[in-house]
C-alpha cells in the first residue's frame, strides 16, 4: 500500500505540474471568473443621468400629454419603485429568504444601480408642419445638456382613431440617437404605447384606467404539486442543476481518466514500465496511479464545484441547492471514476501511442456521451421508464441518477442506494479486470489487442 | 539460504511459441553469473521470470528463498534490458522516486544519489532533466537507479549494450567490486566475450533450452584445449612439415598463424615441444574454445544432447583458409 502510495504521488505531482493541466483545469476557471468579473462589473457601472429632449410630433393632440406625464420624472421615479418591487416579489423564496438572512441590501441596491438615476427628459412638441429631415437631423448633434435631441416620436394620423374603411389602427415612428441608453429607449416606447392606448380608450369612451386593467395579466411563476405540497418551480434554473452537476462529474471523471490512459501509454512507450515493475507490483501500480488520478479528478470536481458554489452565492441562489446532493455527487464521482479509471488504465496497458487507443476507447467515449444527449428528456421527465432504467444501468448510472436527484422531482432513497450499489459492483469488476489486462499488456509492445484479445487475458491471467 | 536463485522446470510460452522451456537454474549466493545466448533466446523472459515481471505457465521459482521476487523487490537491483526514464523528470527526482519505491529512505537517498553519481561521472546532473542526457548517461542512470538500494541479487539485462569502452571498463570495475561487497549478480549478454571476462559462472541458454550450465573453471576444464597455436619465427617456414608429426591430425592457417588440431589422446606438452622443434615458433600458445566457440559449437549441433554426441574437443571454427593435414 506504501508503495502504491507513492506511484499514487508522482501521479499527482507529474499531472498538476504538466502545462496541459495547468492550462486546461486551472487557468481556465480563473480566466472564466475574472471574465466574470469584469463583466458583472460593467453591468452593474451605473450608467449618467440621461438629460435631454424628446420631440413628439402628434397630428391627433391626443397623445403628447399622456406622454408627457408618463415621461417625468416623478413617473419616472415611481415606475422604476414598482418595477423593483414586482421584481422582488417574484424572487424564489429562497432568495428572499437568504437577502434576509444576510440582512443585506444587496440585490436592491444592485437593482437600483441596474437602472441608473431617473432620467431629466424635456417633451419638445413639434407643429404638424415640422421639416421632418431637419428634426432627424438633430438626432446627429453633439451638443450636451437639456436641449440634446434623444429622441423623436412621429405619432400617425389614425394612431388613436381608426382612419374610415380601416380595421387596424395607426402606430407611431421612433427616431433615437446613436448610443441613447437602453434602458431609457425602452421606457420611451412604453411610456407612447401606453399614452396611445389611453388616447384610444378615452375616445372610444372607456376609462383608461378600466383598458388598463382589462389589459393586464401579470406573469406567474408555476407551483408543482407533490405529496409533500405544493412547490414553487424556478423553471430555467431548475432545468440548468442537473446538467451543472452531470456535467460535473462528467469533465472530473474525463480529465482525470484521460490523464490515466496517457500517463500509461507515456509509461510504457518510454519503457519505464518495467524499472517500475522491478520494484512494485502490477497492481500496485495500477492501484497507485488510479488513486493518483482520483485525486486529480477530485481536485477538477472541487474546482468546478467551488466555482459554481461562487457564481451560486454571488446571485443569492445558493437556497436551490440541497446539501444531500453534493454529498451523493462525490458518492457517484467515485463510482464512475474507478470504472471509467480501470477501463483507461487497461487500455493505456495495452497500447504503444495515444493514436492507438482511439479505436479501444470510441465505444466507452459514445457510451460517456449518452448522459449529454439525454439529459433533456431524462431531466424534463426523471420519474419515466427510460430515466429510471438508465439510472440503474452502470456505467451511465451516475449521470442519470444525478440528473433525477438534482430534478424538480427526485427519486425515492432505495433508488439512489440501488444505483450506487450496482456502480459499486461494476467498478469492483472493472478494477479487478483491469489489474489483469494492466499485467499483461503493459510488457507487450507491437498490435495493440482487441476486446477479444483483451478479455481473453482477463480471463487466463 | 545458498542459492539466490533457483528456478525449477520452468516453462513459458508465448502463444505457440515457447519461450523458456523446462528451464532448471541455480544460481549461488555470492555468484558473478552470465546468462548468454543469441538474441531471442528466452534470456530476458526468463530475468522477467525471476522478476515476477512475467510468471511461468508451468515449474517453480525462488527467489532469495521466497517463493516470488514480489516479496523480495527492495533487496534486488534490477535493470530492463528496455531502458526506460521519466523524460520530462530530473535526475535527483527520478532517481528519489525509484529509490522510494525500492524502500530506501529519503535520509539515506540524499547522500547516497550524490555520491553514485560522482561515482558514475555524473557530477552535476542531478537538476538536469532525464532527456537531456546522452544515451550513455542515461543508462548509467538507470543502473545507479538498480544499485540505490544495496540489492543483495542484482540482475542486469544486457548492461554493455551501447556502452563505450570506457563505460563498459568502468561497469566491470563496478560489478566486481558490487560482487566483492557479497552482491549475487546475475547479468545476460549476448557479448560473450564479456561473459568470459568476469564471470565466474556462465549459464548458456539457446531457443529456450539451457544448453550449458558450468563455472568458468569447470568449461575450462571440460572443453579441454585440442589445439595449438604457432606463429613461425620465419613466414616462410614451411609449417607442412608439421603434417608428419604423429600428434598433429589437421592445420587451419589464421592469418601470419596457423592453429595445430592434436589427435585425440595425444600429450599436450610432448607436442609443444615436437612442434617447436620442426617449425621455429616467434608464438606458440595453447589455443582455449572461447565461450562463443563452444556456444556456436553446441547451437550448430542443434541441442544440448545432440552437442555431447559431437566432437567438443574441436577446435575454433574459423572462417580461414584451412591447410590440409
Amino acid at each position: 500500500m506504501k508503495k502504491a502510495l507513492q506511484v499514487a504521488a508522482r501521479e499527482i505531482v507529474a499531472t498538476f505540474t504538466s502545462k496541459g493541466f495547468v492550462i486546461g483545469v486551472l487557468i481556465t476557471p480563473v480566466l472564466i471568473i475574472i471574465s466574470a468579473l469584469i463583466l458583472s462589473k460593467a453591468h452593474l457601472e451605473t450608467p449618467p443621468r440621461v438629460v435631454g429632449e424628446v420631440a413628439i410630433l402628434d397630428p391627433t393632440s391626443e397623445v403628447t400629454q399622456g406622454v408627457t406625464k408618463l415621461l417625468s420624472p416623478a413617473a419616472f421615479a415611481l415606475r422604476r419603485a414598482q418595477d423593483l418591487e414586482l421584481v422582488a416579489k417574484n424572487l424564489p423564496v429562497s432568495i428572499r429568504a437568504l437577502a434576509l438572512q444576510n440582512g443585506t441590501q444587496t440585490l436592491p441596491d444592485a437593482a437600483k444601480k441596474l437602472v441608473g438615476e431617473v432620467p431629466e427628459l424635456h417633451i419638445q412638441k413639434l407643429a404638424e408642419s415640422a421639416d421632418l429631415k431637419r428634426e432627424k437631423q438633430a438626432l446627429l448633434g453633439k451638443q450636451e445638456g437639456p436641449s440634446t435631441r434623444l429622441a423623436l416620436v412621429i405619432i400617425e394620423p389614425d394612431a388613436v382613431r381608426r382612419a374610415a374603411g380601416k380595421q387596424d389602427f395607426g402606430a407611431y415612428e421612433f427616431y433615437v440617437r446613436e448610443k441613447l441608453d437602453r434602458q431609457v429607449e425602452g421606457e420611451i416606447k412604453t411610456a407612447v404605447r401606453e399614452s396611445i392606448i389611453a388616447a384610444r380608450a378615452k375616445a372610444y369612451g372607456m376609462d383608461p384606467k378600466e383598458a388598463e386593467y382589462l389589459t393586464d395579466v401579470p406573469w406567474v411563476e408555476s407551483k408543482g404539486v407533490t405529496p409533500e405540497g405544493e412547490q414553487k418551480e424556478h423553471a430555467a434554473i431548475a432545468g440548468l442543476i442537473p446538467f451543472a452537476f452531470m456535467f460535473l462529474i462528467f469533465v472530473s471523471v474525463m480529465t482525470s481518466s484521460q490523464y490515466l490512459m496517457t500517463s500509461t501509454i507515456e509509461e510504457k512507450s518510454s519503457r519505464i514500465a518495467e524499472v517500475l515493475l522491478s520494484a512494485v507490483s502490477p497492481m500496485e501500480l495500477m492501484a497507485g496511479k488510479i488513486l493518483g488520478q482520483f485525486v486529480v479528478g477530485l481536485t477538477v470536481l472541487l474546482v468546478y464545484l467551488g466555482l459554481g458554489l461562487i457564481a451560486l452565492t454571488s446571485f443569492a441562489l445558493l437556497g436551490l441547492l440541497d446539501g444531500w446532493i453534493i454529498f451523493y455527487l462525490f458518492i457517484f464521482y467515485l463510482v464512475s471514476f474507478f470504472t471509467f479509471a480501470a477501463f483507461m488504465a487497461a487500455v493505456g496497458a495495452c497500447v504503444n501511442e495515444i493514436r492507438e487507443s482511439q479505436s479501444l476507447v470510441m465505444p466507452v467515449m459514445l457510451l460517456l456521451m449518452l448522459p449529454i444527449f439525454l439529459w433533456v428528456p431524462i431531466s424534463r421527465d426523471p420519474g419515466s421508464t427510460l430515466a429510471v432504467a438508465l439510472s440503474m444501468i452502470p456505467p451511465v448510472n451516475s449521470f442519470f441518477m444525478l440528473i433525477r436527484m438534482a430534478s424538480s422531482t427526485p427519486p425515492p432513497l432505495w433508488q439512489i442506494w440501488t444505483s450506487i450499489l450496482l456502480g459499486l459492483g461494476l467498478a469492483y469488476a472493472a478494477v479487478w479486470s483491469a489489474a489483469k489486462v494492466f499485467r499483461v499488456g503493459l510488457l507487450l509492445h507491437g498490435k495493440p489487442p482487441d476486446y477479444r484479445t483483451m478479455l481473453r487475458w482477463v480471463r487466463m491471467a | 539460504m545458498q542459492n539466490a536463485v533457483v528456478l525449477k522446470g520452468v516453462t513459458k510460452a508465448f502463444g505457440d511459441k515457447r519461450a523458456v522451456d523446462d528451464l532448471d537454474l541455480v544460481i549461488p549466493r555470492g555468484s558473478l553469473c552470465g546468462f548468454i545466448g543469441p538474441n531471442g533466446a528466452g534470456k530476458t523472459t526468463s530475468i522477467r521470470m525471476i522478476m515476477s515481471i512475467l510468471f511461468p505457465d508451468q515449474g517453480d521459482i525462488s527467489v532469495l528463498d521466497h517463493a516470488s521476487a514480489l516479496e523480495a523487490k527492495d533487496r534486488i537491483g534490477y535493470l530492463p534490458e528496455e531502458r526506460g526514464l521519466y523524460r520530462k523528470m530530473k535526475v535527483g527526482a527520478f532517481l528519489r522516486y525509484l529509490g522510494r519505491l525500492k524502500g530506501v529512505a529519503s535520509a539515506r537517498l540524499k547522500s547516497q544519489i550524490p555520491t553514485w553519481l560522482a561515482r558514475l561521472d555524473l557530477e552535476g546532473v542531478e537538476g538536469k532533466r532525464c532527456e537531456d542526457l546522452s544515451k550513455g548517461m542515461q543508462q548509467k542512470l538507470q543502473l545507479i537507479a538498480a544499485l540505490l538500494n544495496e540489492p543483495e541479487l542484482l540482475i542486469l539485462d544486457e548492461p554493455f549494450t551501447g556502452l563505450d569502452p570506457v563505460s563498459t571498463r568502468s561497469l566491470r570495475a563496478l560489478l566486481a567490486e558490487e560482487q566483492q561487497r557479497g552482491t549475487t549478480i546475475l547479468f545476460s549478454t549476448h557479448m560473450m566475450a564479456e561473459a568470459e571476462l568476469l564471470c565466474d559462472r556462465v549459464v548458456m541458454i539457446h531457443q529456450g533450452r539451457k544448453v550449458l550450465d558450468q563455472t568458468i573453471a569447470g568449461i575450462r576444464a571440460q572443453f579441454d584445449p585440442r589445439s595449438v597455436l604457432i606463429e613461425p619465427l620465419d613466414p616462410s617456414a614451411d609449417v607442412s612439415r608439421l603434417k608428419a608429426l604423429a600428434s598433429i591430425s589437421r592445420i587451419e592457417r589464421q592469418n601470419d598463424s596457423y592453429a595445430l588440431r592434436l589427435q585425440e589422446g595425444a600429450d599436450l606438452a610432448a607436442a609443444m615441444r615436437d612442434i617447436a622443434a620442426t617449425v621455429a615458433p616467434a608464438k606458440l600458445e595453447v589455443q582455449r574454445p572461447s565461450l562463443e566457440d563452444i556456444f556456436v559449437q553446441i547451437v550448430t549441433a542443434g541441442s544440448q544432447e545432440s552437442a555431447k554426441e559431437l566432437d567438443i574437443h574441436a577446435p575454433a571454427v574459423t572462417e580461414k583458409g584451412r591447410v590440409s593435414a
